[in-house]
Protein backbone atom coordinates (compact mmCIF):
# COMPACT_ATOMS: atom_id res chain seq x y z
CA UNK A 1 0.00 0.00 0.00
CA UNK A 2 1.42 3.13 -0.54
CA UNK A 3 1.69 6.23 1.07
CA UNK A 4 -0.61 8.55 -0.23
CA UNK A 5 -3.28 5.36 0.16
CA UNK A 6 -1.96 4.65 3.61
CA UNK A 7 -2.11 8.58 4.85
CA UNK A 8 -5.69 9.10 3.41
CA UNK A 9 -7.12 5.76 5.28
CA UNK A 10 -6.05 6.67 8.25
CA UNK A 11 -7.16 10.62 7.72
CA UNK A 12 -10.08 8.86 7.22
CA UNK A 13 -10.31 6.46 10.14
CA UNK A 14 -9.48 9.83 11.89
CA UNK A 15 -12.76 11.72 10.69
CA UNK A 16 -14.59 8.59 11.54
CA UNK A 17 -13.56 8.04 15.18
CA UNK A 18 -13.76 11.75 15.54
CA UNK A 19 -17.73 11.05 14.40
CA UNK A 20 -18.19 8.31 15.67
CA UNK A 21 -16.74 9.93 19.77
CA UNK A 22 -17.49 13.42 19.24
CA UNK A 23 -13.59 14.58 20.30
CA UNK A 24 -12.35 18.01 19.28
CA UNK A 25 -11.22 17.82 15.89
CA UNK A 26 -7.33 18.83 17.36
CA UNK A 27 -7.25 15.63 19.86
CA UNK A 28 -6.70 13.21 17.00
CA UNK A 29 -3.69 13.36 15.13
CA UNK A 30 -2.25 11.02 12.17
CA UNK A 31 0.47 8.19 13.32
CA UNK A 32 3.25 10.30 11.96
CA UNK A 33 1.68 13.64 10.62
CA UNK A 34 4.17 15.63 12.94
CA UNK A 35 6.85 16.50 10.44
CA UNK A 36 7.41 18.04 7.24
CA UNK A 37 5.74 21.04 8.74
CA UNK A 38 9.11 23.42 8.86
CA UNK A 39 9.78 26.16 6.21
CA UNK A 40 13.31 27.77 4.99
CA UNK A 41 14.17 30.72 7.38
CA UNK A 42 15.75 33.93 6.04
CA UNK A 43 19.36 34.68 6.67
CA UNK A 44 17.93 37.09 9.83
CA UNK A 45 15.37 34.62 10.70
CA UNK A 46 18.27 32.06 11.12
CA UNK A 47 20.44 34.24 13.69
CA UNK A 48 17.47 34.94 15.24
CA UNK A 49 16.56 31.53 15.95
CA UNK A 50 20.22 30.97 16.83
CA UNK A 51 19.99 33.60 19.61
CA UNK A 52 17.13 32.11 21.35
CA UNK A 53 18.28 28.59 21.20
CA UNK A 54 21.50 29.31 22.65
CA UNK A 55 21.79 29.35 26.58
CA UNK A 56 20.55 26.49 28.29
CA UNK A 57 18.31 27.23 31.27
CA UNK A 58 19.77 24.92 34.38
CA UNK A 59 17.51 23.62 37.35
CA UNK A 60 18.47 21.92 40.85
CA UNK A 61 17.17 18.54 41.76
CA UNK A 62 13.57 17.61 41.61
CA UNK A 63 12.87 21.67 41.25
CA UNK A 64 11.18 23.86 38.47
CA UNK A 65 11.64 27.01 40.09
CA UNK A 66 14.03 29.43 37.89
CA UNK A 67 16.68 30.66 39.32
CA UNK A 68 18.45 34.47 38.76
CA UNK A 69 20.61 33.30 35.71
CA UNK A 70 17.73 31.54 34.29
CA UNK A 71 15.43 34.43 34.07
CA UNK A 72 18.43 36.43 32.75
CA UNK A 73 18.65 33.70 29.87
CA UNK A 74 15.31 33.91 29.34
CA UNK A 75 14.51 37.62 29.14
CA UNK A 76 17.12 37.80 26.43
CA UNK A 77 15.54 35.32 24.53
CA UNK A 78 12.28 37.13 25.18
CA UNK A 79 13.79 40.25 23.36
CA UNK A 80 14.85 38.08 20.48
CA UNK A 81 11.31 36.24 20.32
CA UNK A 82 9.16 39.15 20.15
CA UNK A 83 11.18 40.71 16.94
CA UNK A 84 10.69 37.32 15.40
CA UNK A 85 6.66 36.50 15.92
CA UNK A 86 6.67 34.28 12.72
CA UNK A 87 9.43 31.83 14.16
CA UNK A 88 8.10 29.31 16.62
CA UNK A 89 10.40 27.62 20.06
CA UNK A 90 9.96 24.10 21.35
CA UNK A 91 10.89 24.53 25.00
CA UNK A 92 11.78 21.04 25.75
CA UNK A 93 11.80 20.04 30.16
CA UNK A 94 14.90 17.44 30.73
CA UNK A 95 15.88 15.84 34.04
CA UNK A 96 18.94 13.80 35.10
CA UNK A 97 19.03 10.00 35.28
CA UNK A 98 17.91 9.38 39.03
CA UNK A 99 14.06 9.51 38.91
CA UNK A 100 11.82 7.12 36.99
CA UNK A 101 10.35 7.84 33.42
CA UNK A 102 7.10 9.03 34.31
CA UNK A 103 7.84 10.86 37.17
CA UNK A 104 10.27 12.63 35.54
CA UNK A 105 8.18 13.49 32.20
CA UNK A 106 6.35 15.44 34.74
CA UNK A 107 8.68 16.96 36.29
CA UNK A 108 10.14 18.07 33.03
CA UNK A 109 6.81 19.14 31.74
CA UNK A 110 6.96 22.13 34.56
CA UNK A 111 10.23 22.68 34.04
CA UNK A 112 9.23 23.95 30.27
CA UNK A 113 5.98 25.23 31.42
CA UNK A 114 8.27 27.17 33.70
CA UNK A 115 9.82 29.05 31.04
CA UNK A 116 7.25 29.27 29.00
CA UNK A 117 5.17 30.97 31.62
CA UNK A 118 8.09 33.04 32.35
CA UNK A 119 7.88 34.09 28.19
CA UNK A 120 4.75 34.30 27.92
CA UNK A 121 5.20 37.31 31.41
CA UNK A 122 7.54 38.82 28.91
CA UNK A 123 5.21 39.68 26.35
CA UNK A 124 6.44 36.86 23.98
CA UNK A 125 2.87 35.39 21.80
CA UNK A 126 1.80 32.12 23.80
CA UNK A 127 1.03 30.56 20.32
CA UNK A 128 4.86 31.48 19.40
CA UNK A 129 6.07 28.07 21.69
CA UNK A 130 5.28 24.48 22.64
CA UNK A 131 6.40 22.82 25.20
CA UNK A 132 7.44 18.84 25.32
CA UNK A 133 8.86 17.03 28.35
CA UNK A 134 11.68 14.38 27.60
CA UNK A 135 11.70 13.52 31.37
CA UNK A 136 15.38 11.43 30.98
CA UNK A 137 15.51 10.36 27.99
CA UNK A 138 17.88 12.78 26.56
CA UNK A 139 20.70 13.44 28.47
CA UNK A 140 22.87 16.27 27.42
CA UNK A 141 26.03 14.72 29.07
CA UNK A 142 26.45 10.91 29.59
CA UNK A 143 27.19 9.45 32.61
CA UNK A 144 26.97 9.96 36.59
CA UNK A 145 27.39 12.36 39.18
CA UNK A 146 26.36 15.58 40.12
CA UNK A 147 28.44 17.50 37.16
CA UNK A 148 26.71 15.29 34.78
CA UNK A 149 23.29 15.73 36.40
CA UNK A 150 23.61 19.27 36.94
CA UNK A 151 23.90 19.83 32.87
CA UNK A 152 20.82 17.51 32.41
CA UNK A 153 18.47 19.02 34.21
CA UNK A 154 17.42 22.21 31.84
CA UNK A 155 14.88 23.59 29.28
CA UNK A 156 16.25 23.43 25.75
CA UNK A 157 14.97 25.47 23.24
CA UNK A 158 14.51 24.36 19.74
CA UNK A 159 13.25 27.34 16.84
CA UNK A 160 11.75 26.71 13.57
CA UNK A 161 9.91 28.74 11.16
CA UNK A 162 6.61 26.53 10.93
CA UNK A 163 3.97 25.93 7.51
CA UNK A 164 1.10 28.36 8.15
CA UNK B 1 14.27 -14.48 54.41
CA UNK B 2 13.10 -16.47 57.17
CA UNK B 3 9.16 -14.26 56.79
CA UNK B 4 9.88 -14.99 52.59
CA UNK B 5 9.72 -18.83 53.60
CA UNK B 6 7.43 -18.55 55.34
CA UNK B 7 4.98 -17.02 53.58
CA UNK B 8 5.79 -19.50 50.29
CA UNK B 9 5.34 -22.53 52.50
CA UNK B 10 2.09 -21.40 53.84
CA UNK B 11 0.98 -20.68 50.18
CA UNK B 12 1.84 -23.97 49.23
CA UNK B 13 0.72 -26.10 52.67
CA UNK B 14 -2.81 -24.40 51.88
CA UNK B 15 -3.36 -25.43 49.16
CA UNK B 16 -5.75 -28.03 48.16
CA UNK B 17 -5.93 -29.75 45.05
CA UNK B 18 -8.78 -30.45 43.55
CA UNK B 19 -8.48 -33.24 40.43
CA UNK B 20 -12.01 -33.88 39.62
CA UNK B 21 -12.19 -30.82 36.71
CA UNK B 22 -11.83 -31.27 32.70
CA UNK B 23 -11.92 -34.72 30.99
CA UNK B 24 -8.29 -34.90 29.95
CA UNK B 25 -7.40 -34.97 34.02
CA UNK B 26 -5.59 -38.02 35.43
CA UNK B 27 -7.41 -39.59 38.13
CA UNK B 28 -5.87 -39.06 41.60
CA UNK B 29 -6.84 -38.55 45.44
CA UNK B 30 -7.48 -35.54 46.79
CA UNK B 31 -4.44 -34.59 49.46
CA UNK B 32 -2.61 -30.95 50.59
CA UNK B 33 0.78 -30.79 49.70
CA UNK B 34 3.68 -28.94 51.26
CA UNK B 35 6.32 -28.15 49.88
CA UNK B 36 9.26 -27.43 51.87
CA UNK B 37 13.01 -27.11 51.49
CA UNK B 38 16.68 -25.61 52.02
CA UNK B 39 15.43 -23.58 49.03
CA UNK B 40 13.28 -21.36 51.29
CA UNK B 41 11.14 -19.47 48.96
CA UNK B 42 11.57 -21.95 45.80
CA UNK B 43 10.98 -25.60 45.10
CA UNK B 44 13.44 -28.03 43.62
CA UNK B 45 11.88 -29.77 40.23
CA UNK B 46 13.18 -32.81 38.37
CA UNK B 47 11.87 -33.99 35.23
CA UNK B 48 12.45 -37.61 34.77
CA UNK B 49 13.56 -39.61 31.45
CA UNK B 50 10.31 -39.44 29.13
CA UNK B 51 8.51 -42.63 27.97
CA UNK B 52 6.64 -44.26 25.27
CA UNK B 53 6.45 -42.99 21.26
CA UNK B 54 7.15 -39.47 21.64
CA UNK B 55 9.36 -38.44 18.34
CA UNK B 56 9.16 -35.33 20.06
CA UNK B 57 9.37 -36.17 23.72
CA UNK B 58 13.06 -34.12 23.92
CA UNK B 59 11.51 -31.36 22.48
CA UNK B 60 8.87 -31.11 25.28
CA UNK B 61 11.34 -31.71 27.49
CA UNK B 62 13.11 -28.83 26.68
CA UNK B 63 9.96 -26.58 26.21
CA UNK B 64 9.22 -27.66 30.35
CA UNK B 65 12.15 -27.12 31.43
CA UNK B 66 12.78 -23.85 30.00
CA UNK B 67 9.91 -22.20 31.34
CA UNK B 68 9.81 -23.69 34.77
CA UNK B 69 13.72 -22.60 35.00
CA UNK B 70 12.26 -19.03 34.72
CA UNK B 71 9.77 -19.28 37.37
CA UNK B 72 11.58 -17.33 40.56
CA UNK B 73 10.08 -20.16 42.74
CA UNK B 74 11.65 -23.08 40.97
CA UNK B 75 15.22 -24.37 41.11
CA UNK B 76 15.47 -26.81 37.91
CA UNK B 77 17.70 -29.78 38.80
CA UNK B 78 20.01 -31.64 36.66
CA UNK B 79 18.66 -35.02 35.90
CA UNK B 80 22.27 -36.66 35.37
CA UNK B 81 22.48 -35.41 39.49
CA UNK B 82 19.94 -38.52 40.12
CA UNK B 83 21.77 -41.66 41.70
CA UNK B 84 21.22 -44.19 38.94
CA UNK B 85 19.61 -42.05 36.47
CA UNK B 86 16.02 -39.68 36.18
CA UNK B 87 14.53 -42.73 34.10
CA UNK B 88 11.09 -43.83 36.32
CA UNK B 89 9.13 -47.48 35.89
CA UNK B 90 6.06 -46.33 35.76
CA UNK B 91 4.96 -42.42 34.32
CA UNK B 92 1.81 -43.17 36.67
CA UNK B 93 4.01 -43.29 39.91
CA UNK B 94 2.93 -46.95 40.60
CA UNK B 95 6.01 -48.82 42.12
CA UNK B 96 8.09 -45.96 41.65
CA UNK B 97 11.49 -45.66 44.26
CA UNK B 98 11.36 -41.96 44.65
CA UNK B 99 14.52 -41.97 47.02
CA UNK B 100 17.21 -41.44 44.37
CA UNK B 101 14.64 -38.72 43.66
CA UNK B 102 15.19 -37.25 47.19
CA UNK B 103 18.84 -37.89 47.22
CA UNK B 104 19.27 -35.61 44.14
CA UNK B 105 17.66 -32.83 46.13
CA UNK B 106 14.18 -32.58 44.22
CA UNK B 107 10.86 -31.78 46.00
CA UNK B 108 9.02 -32.07 42.96
CA UNK B 109 8.94 -34.81 39.99
CA UNK B 110 8.00 -34.45 36.36
CA UNK B 111 7.18 -37.80 34.51
CA UNK B 112 6.71 -37.58 31.19
CA UNK B 113 4.49 -40.62 28.77
CA UNK B 114 3.75 -40.05 25.45
CA UNK B 115 1.03 -42.46 24.83
CA UNK B 116 1.53 -41.83 20.76
CA UNK B 117 3.14 -39.53 18.21
CA UNK B 118 0.02 -36.29 19.49
CA UNK B 119 -0.75 -37.64 22.65
CA UNK B 120 1.21 -36.78 26.12
CA UNK B 121 0.84 -37.39 29.65
CA UNK B 122 2.53 -35.27 32.21
CA UNK B 123 2.58 -35.72 35.71
CA UNK B 124 4.33 -34.25 38.81
CA UNK B 125 4.37 -35.96 42.06
CA UNK B 126 5.92 -34.82 45.47
CA UNK B 127 9.11 -36.68 46.20
CA UNK B 128 9.37 -36.81 49.97
CA UNK B 129 5.64 -39.09 49.96
CA UNK B 130 5.78 -40.35 46.27
CA UNK B 131 2.14 -38.18 46.44
CA UNK B 132 0.68 -37.67 43.23
CA UNK B 133 -0.05 -33.48 42.97
CA UNK B 134 -1.66 -33.24 39.22
CA UNK B 135 -1.36 -34.15 35.85
CA UNK B 136 -2.73 -34.17 32.44
CA UNK B 137 -3.14 -35.75 28.80
CA UNK B 138 -2.41 -33.12 26.04
CA UNK B 139 -3.16 -33.22 22.45
CA UNK B 140 0.21 -32.30 20.35
CA UNK B 141 -0.44 -30.44 17.35
CA UNK B 142 2.05 -30.92 14.52
CA UNK B 143 4.11 -28.50 13.43
CA UNK B 144 6.49 -26.10 15.31
CA UNK B 145 3.83 -24.58 18.00
CA UNK B 146 2.18 -27.81 19.10
CA UNK B 147 5.28 -28.86 21.56
CA UNK B 148 5.66 -25.03 22.66
CA UNK B 149 1.61 -25.03 23.42
CA UNK B 150 1.71 -28.04 25.42
CA UNK B 151 4.30 -27.27 27.33
CA UNK B 152 2.84 -23.81 28.36
CA UNK B 153 -0.48 -25.28 28.89
CA UNK B 154 1.35 -27.87 31.30
CA UNK B 155 3.32 -25.11 33.04
CA UNK B 156 0.09 -23.31 33.47
CA UNK B 157 -1.73 -25.98 35.33
CA UNK B 158 1.79 -26.47 37.32
CA UNK B 159 0.78 -22.79 38.79
CA UNK B 160 -2.34 -23.75 39.41
CA UNK B 161 -1.45 -26.52 41.56
CA UNK B 162 1.84 -24.92 43.20
CA UNK B 163 0.01 -21.32 43.48
CA UNK B 164 -3.25 -21.55 42.63
CA UNK B 165 -2.99 -19.36 39.55
CA UNK B 166 -1.52 -20.33 36.36
CA UNK B 167 -2.10 -16.98 34.40
CA UNK B 168 1.81 -16.12 34.12
CA UNK B 169 1.36 -18.76 31.14
CA UNK B 170 -2.26 -17.43 29.77
CA UNK B 171 -1.01 -13.76 29.33
CA UNK B 172 1.54 -12.08 26.93
CA UNK B 173 3.56 -8.97 27.80
CA UNK B 174 3.78 -5.55 26.15
CA UNK B 175 7.39 -3.62 26.80
CA UNK B 176 8.77 -0.85 25.22
CA UNK B 177 11.88 -1.50 22.77
CA UNK B 178 14.57 0.85 22.23
CA UNK B 179 15.14 0.58 18.31
CA UNK B 180 17.66 3.22 17.84
CA UNK B 181 18.24 6.67 18.56
CA UNK B 182 15.33 8.16 19.66
CA UNK B 183 13.40 5.63 18.44
CA UNK B 184 11.59 2.97 21.00
CA UNK B 185 8.76 1.14 19.80
CA UNK B 186 5.56 -1.02 21.85
CA UNK B 187 6.51 -4.87 21.33
CA UNK B 188 5.13 -7.95 22.48
CA UNK B 189 6.26 -11.42 23.94
CA UNK B 190 5.28 -14.38 26.32
CA UNK B 191 7.00 -14.84 29.66
CA UNK B 192 9.21 -17.93 28.25
CA UNK B 193 10.21 -15.27 25.51
CA UNK B 194 7.75 -16.74 23.04
CA UNK B 195 6.34 -15.04 20.01
CA UNK B 196 8.31 -11.94 20.04
CA UNK B 197 6.99 -9.78 18.05
CA UNK B 198 6.50 -5.95 17.15
CA UNK B 199 3.54 -3.96 17.73
CA UNK B 200 4.36 -0.25 16.64
CA UNK B 201 7.01 1.29 14.37
CA UNK B 202 7.20 4.81 14.54
CA UNK B 203 9.08 8.02 14.60
CA UNK B 204 9.30 8.61 17.92
CA UNK B 205 9.48 6.96 21.68
CA UNK B 206 6.50 4.75 22.89
CA UNK B 207 6.46 4.31 26.76
CA UNK B 208 4.19 3.24 29.46
CA UNK B 209 1.91 0.33 27.46
CA UNK B 210 -1.18 -0.83 28.85
CA UNK B 211 -3.96 -3.48 27.52
CA UNK B 212 -7.25 -3.06 27.50
CA UNK B 213 -9.51 -5.09 29.01
CA UNK B 214 -9.97 -7.41 26.45
CA UNK B 215 -6.97 -7.63 24.81
CA UNK B 216 -7.83 -5.48 21.68
CA UNK B 217 -5.79 -2.64 22.34
CA UNK B 218 -2.66 -1.36 23.56
CA UNK B 219 -2.32 2.63 24.73
CA UNK B 220 0.72 3.84 25.25
CA UNK B 221 2.25 7.48 25.17
CA UNK B 222 4.18 8.67 22.16
CA UNK B 223 6.74 11.23 22.32
CA UNK B 224 7.72 12.92 19.12
CA UNK B 225 9.81 15.93 18.49
CA UNK B 226 7.56 18.47 19.61
CA UNK B 227 4.62 16.72 21.44
CA UNK B 228 3.62 13.97 23.41
CA UNK B 229 0.61 11.99 22.07
CA UNK B 230 -1.61 9.11 23.30
CA UNK B 231 -0.69 6.06 20.96
CA UNK B 232 -3.93 3.35 20.17
CA UNK B 233 -2.75 0.06 18.71
CA UNK B 234 -5.38 -2.77 17.72
CA UNK B 235 -4.37 -5.92 17.90
CA UNK B 236 -7.02 -6.86 15.27
CA UNK B 237 -5.81 -3.98 12.53
CA UNK B 238 -2.36 -3.86 13.55
CA UNK B 239 -2.82 0.02 12.98
CA UNK B 240 -1.88 2.86 15.22
CA UNK B 241 -4.11 6.25 16.12
CA UNK B 242 -2.28 9.02 17.76
CA UNK B 243 -4.20 11.34 19.49
CA UNK B 244 -3.03 14.97 21.08
CA UNK B 245 -4.43 16.89 24.19
CA UNK B 246 -4.37 20.63 24.71
CA UNK B 247 -1.43 21.10 27.04
CA UNK B 248 0.82 18.72 25.20
CA UNK B 249 1.17 16.38 27.83
CA UNK B 250 0.09 12.62 27.72
CA UNK B 251 1.81 10.54 30.77
CA UNK B 252 1.44 6.77 31.79
CA UNK B 253 -2.00 6.33 30.11
CA UNK B 254 -3.21 2.71 31.99
CA UNK B 255 -7.17 1.10 30.99
CA UNK B 256 -9.63 0.79 33.61
CA UNK B 257 -11.53 -2.79 33.87
CA UNK B 258 -14.29 -0.80 32.22
CA UNK B 259 -12.07 0.39 29.05
CA UNK B 260 -12.09 3.73 30.21
CA UNK B 261 -8.24 5.44 30.40
CA UNK B 262 -6.71 7.26 33.16
CA UNK B 263 -4.20 9.02 32.26
CA UNK B 264 -1.93 12.27 33.15
CA UNK B 265 -2.00 15.51 31.11
CA UNK B 266 -1.82 18.96 31.31
CA UNK B 267 -4.86 21.31 32.18
CA UNK B 268 -3.38 24.38 33.50
CA UNK B 269 -0.35 23.94 35.46
CA UNK B 270 0.60 21.09 36.69
CA UNK B 271 0.29 16.93 34.75
CA UNK B 272 -3.41 15.62 37.02
CA UNK B 273 -4.74 12.32 36.31
CA UNK B 274 -7.66 12.43 33.87
CA UNK B 275 -10.18 10.02 33.17
CA UNK B 276 -11.09 9.80 28.95
CA UNK B 277 -13.87 7.75 27.84
CA UNK B 278 -14.49 4.94 25.74
CA UNK B 279 -13.87 7.62 22.72
CA UNK B 280 -11.08 8.79 24.66
CA UNK B 281 -12.53 11.76 25.24
CA UNK B 282 -11.76 14.01 28.41
CA UNK B 283 -14.83 12.61 31.25
CA UNK B 284 -13.27 14.56 34.14
CA UNK B 285 -9.79 15.34 36.51
CA UNK B 286 -9.59 12.73 38.84
CA UNK B 287 -8.01 15.14 41.76
CA UNK B 288 -7.49 18.51 41.94
CA UNK B 289 -4.27 19.99 43.60
CA UNK B 290 -0.88 22.16 42.29
CA UNK B 291 1.32 18.91 42.39
CA UNK B 292 2.53 16.21 40.33
CA UNK B 293 0.14 13.32 39.84
CA UNK B 294 1.51 10.50 37.52
CA UNK B 295 1.22 6.07 37.01
CA UNK B 296 -2.12 5.88 37.56
CA UNK B 297 -2.58 1.92 38.39
CA UNK B 298 -6.68 0.46 39.14
CA UNK B 299 -7.40 -2.66 40.27
CA UNK B 300 -9.66 -5.43 38.40
CA UNK B 301 -12.68 -4.15 40.52
CA UNK B 302 -11.74 -0.60 39.31
CA UNK B 303 -12.72 0.49 42.74
CA UNK B 304 -9.06 1.63 43.64
CA UNK B 305 -6.47 3.28 42.18
CA UNK B 306 -2.11 3.82 42.77
CA UNK B 307 -0.52 6.92 41.68
CA UNK B 308 2.23 8.76 42.27
CA UNK B 309 2.25 12.31 43.62
CA UNK B 310 4.69 15.27 44.88
CA UNK B 311 1.90 17.11 46.78
CA UNK B 312 3.84 16.32 49.92
CA UNK B 313 6.96 17.41 48.42
CA UNK B 314 8.67 14.66 46.66
CA UNK B 315 6.80 11.73 44.71
CA UNK B 316 5.41 8.90 47.01
CA UNK B 317 2.73 6.61 46.74
CA UNK B 318 -0.93 7.36 47.38
CA UNK B 319 -4.00 5.20 47.11
CA UNK B 320 -7.61 6.84 45.93
CA UNK B 321 -11.03 4.98 46.20
CA UNK B 322 -12.64 5.62 43.32
CA UNK B 323 -15.93 4.84 44.86
CA UNK B 324 -15.81 7.57 47.97
CA UNK B 325 -12.94 9.96 46.77
CA UNK B 326 -10.91 9.55 49.71
CA UNK B 327 -6.84 9.55 49.36
CA UNK B 328 -4.63 7.83 51.64
CA UNK B 329 -0.48 8.00 51.39
CA UNK B 330 0.83 4.66 51.27
CA UNK B 331 4.68 4.79 50.87
CA UNK B 332 5.96 5.95 54.00
CA UNK B 333 9.99 5.30 53.92
CA UNK B 334 12.28 6.88 51.85
CA UNK B 335 11.94 10.24 49.93
CA UNK B 336 11.12 8.86 46.22
CA UNK B 337 8.99 6.47 45.97
CA UNK B 338 7.09 6.18 41.92
CA UNK B 339 6.22 3.47 39.65
CA UNK B 340 3.52 2.20 41.68
CA UNK B 341 1.49 -1.47 40.32
CA UNK B 342 -1.74 -2.44 42.15
CA UNK B 343 -2.26 -5.88 42.30
CA UNK B 344 -5.32 -7.04 40.57
CA UNK B 345 -7.36 -8.06 43.71
CA UNK B 346 -6.34 -4.45 44.73
CA UNK B 347 -4.68 -6.05 48.52
CA UNK B 348 -0.66 -5.44 47.29
CA UNK B 349 0.78 -2.33 45.44
CA UNK B 350 4.19 -2.56 44.37
CA UNK B 351 6.88 0.24 43.56
CA UNK B 352 10.31 1.32 43.06
CA UNK B 353 12.12 3.46 45.95
CA UNK B 354 15.08 4.99 45.16
CA UNK B 355 18.34 4.27 47.25
CA UNK B 356 21.73 4.87 46.96
CA UNK B 357 22.84 2.68 44.14
CA UNK B 358 19.50 3.54 42.10
CA UNK B 359 15.85 2.30 43.15
CA UNK B 360 14.70 -0.69 44.38
CA UNK B 361 11.44 -2.86 43.97
CA UNK B 362 9.15 -2.75 47.34
CA UNK B 363 5.38 -3.93 47.62
CA UNK B 364 2.72 -3.23 50.29
CA UNK B 365 0.41 -4.66 51.89
CA UNK B 366 -3.39 -2.99 51.90
CA UNK B 367 -4.53 -5.39 54.43
CA UNK B 368 -1.50 -5.27 57.01
CA UNK B 369 0.08 -2.11 56.10
CA UNK B 370 3.72 -4.08 56.34
CA UNK B 371 6.36 -3.39 53.62
CA UNK B 372 8.61 -5.94 52.02
CA UNK B 373 11.86 -5.23 49.76
CA UNK B 374 11.01 -7.40 47.30
CA UNK B 375 14.83 -6.55 44.64
CA UNK B 376 18.22 -5.75 46.04
CA UNK B 377 19.79 -4.61 42.49
CA UNK B 378 22.58 -4.03 41.27
CA UNK B 379 21.76 -1.69 39.00
CA UNK B 380 18.09 0.01 39.20
CA UNK B 381 15.01 -2.20 39.31
CA UNK B 382 11.99 -0.03 38.25
CA UNK B 383 8.73 -0.16 36.73
CA UNK B 384 6.89 -3.24 38.27
CA UNK B 385 3.73 -4.62 36.68
CA UNK B 386 1.98 -7.25 38.71
CA UNK B 387 1.21 -10.01 36.71
CA UNK B 388 -3.10 -11.19 36.51
CA UNK B 389 -2.04 -14.19 38.87
CA UNK B 390 -1.59 -11.37 41.96
CA UNK B 391 1.79 -13.05 42.81
CA UNK B 392 4.50 -13.05 39.93
CA UNK B 393 6.16 -9.60 38.98
CA UNK B 394 7.63 -8.12 36.06
CA UNK B 395 9.80 -4.83 36.39
CA UNK B 396 13.32 -3.20 34.39
CA UNK B 397 16.51 -4.10 35.75
CA UNK B 398 19.59 -2.43 35.17
CA UNK B 399 21.64 -5.33 36.79
CA UNK B 400 23.28 -6.50 33.88
CA UNK B 401 24.06 -3.05 32.55
CA UNK B 402 21.37 -2.64 29.90
CA UNK B 403 17.71 -2.22 30.56
CA UNK B 404 15.94 -5.56 30.80
CA UNK B 405 13.08 -7.25 32.00
CA UNK B 406 13.31 -9.46 34.94
CA UNK B 407 10.63 -11.69 37.25
CA UNK B 408 10.19 -12.21 40.65
CA UNK B 409 7.12 -12.57 42.95
CA UNK B 410 5.27 -10.65 45.63
CA UNK B 411 7.34 -12.57 47.58
CA UNK B 412 10.68 -11.40 46.46
CA UNK B 413 11.63 -14.65 44.56
CA UNK B 414 15.27 -14.25 42.63
CA UNK B 415 14.70 -12.47 39.28
CA UNK B 416 14.65 -14.66 36.63
CA UNK B 417 15.44 -12.79 33.18
CA UNK B 418 12.81 -12.29 30.77
CA UNK B 419 13.91 -13.15 26.82
CA UNK B 420 13.33 -9.96 24.73
CA UNK B 421 15.84 -10.30 21.83
CA UNK B 422 18.32 -7.71 21.56
CA UNK B 423 18.05 -4.17 22.41
CA UNK B 424 16.70 -2.60 25.65
CA UNK B 425 13.57 -3.29 27.38
CA UNK B 426 11.66 -1.59 29.64
CA UNK B 427 8.26 -0.70 30.80
CA UNK B 428 6.39 -4.40 30.81
CA UNK B 429 2.49 -4.49 31.32
CA UNK B 430 0.70 -7.58 31.64
CA UNK B 431 -2.18 -8.38 29.03
CA UNK B 432 -5.30 -10.17 30.11
CA UNK B 433 -5.41 -13.94 30.92
CA UNK B 434 -6.23 -16.19 28.06
CA UNK B 435 -9.59 -18.35 28.85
Amino acid sequence: MNRTLRRSLLLLLTVLLMAGFGCAKKQVDQVDAYDEDELAMTESERQAALQIGNGVVYFEYDSFTLSAQAKNTLTQKAQVLRQVPQLRTTIEGHCDERGTQEYNLALGERRARAAYEFLVNLGVGAGQMDIVSFGKLHPAVSGGGEAAWAKNRRDEFKVYKPRQ
Amino acid sequence: MTQRFFSFATTLSALLLLFCLGAARLEAAPLTVEVVGAGGNHATVVQAAPSGNGARAAELQKAVGFNLSILPIVRLLNPNGVPGGAAVSSPSGEGVDFNPFVLAGAQLLITTHWSDASQVELRCFSTADGSFMFGNRYSVAGGENGVLDVAEKFCADFLDAVIGNGNLFRSTLAFVKTDGARKKDVWAVRVNGRNLRRLTNMRGEALSPSWSPDGGRVIFTHIDKRSHGLGVYSMGAGTVTRMKFAGNTVIGPAYMPDGRVAVSLTDGRNPSIFVLGHGLQKEGRLDSNSAIDVSPSVDASGSLMAFTSSRLGGPQIFLKDLRNGAVRRISQVGRYNSDPSISPDGTLIAYARQEGGGHRIYVQDMVTGQERQLTFGPGSDEEPAFAPDNYFIAFMSTRNGKKELYLTTRYGGEPRRIPTGPGDAAFPAWSPARK
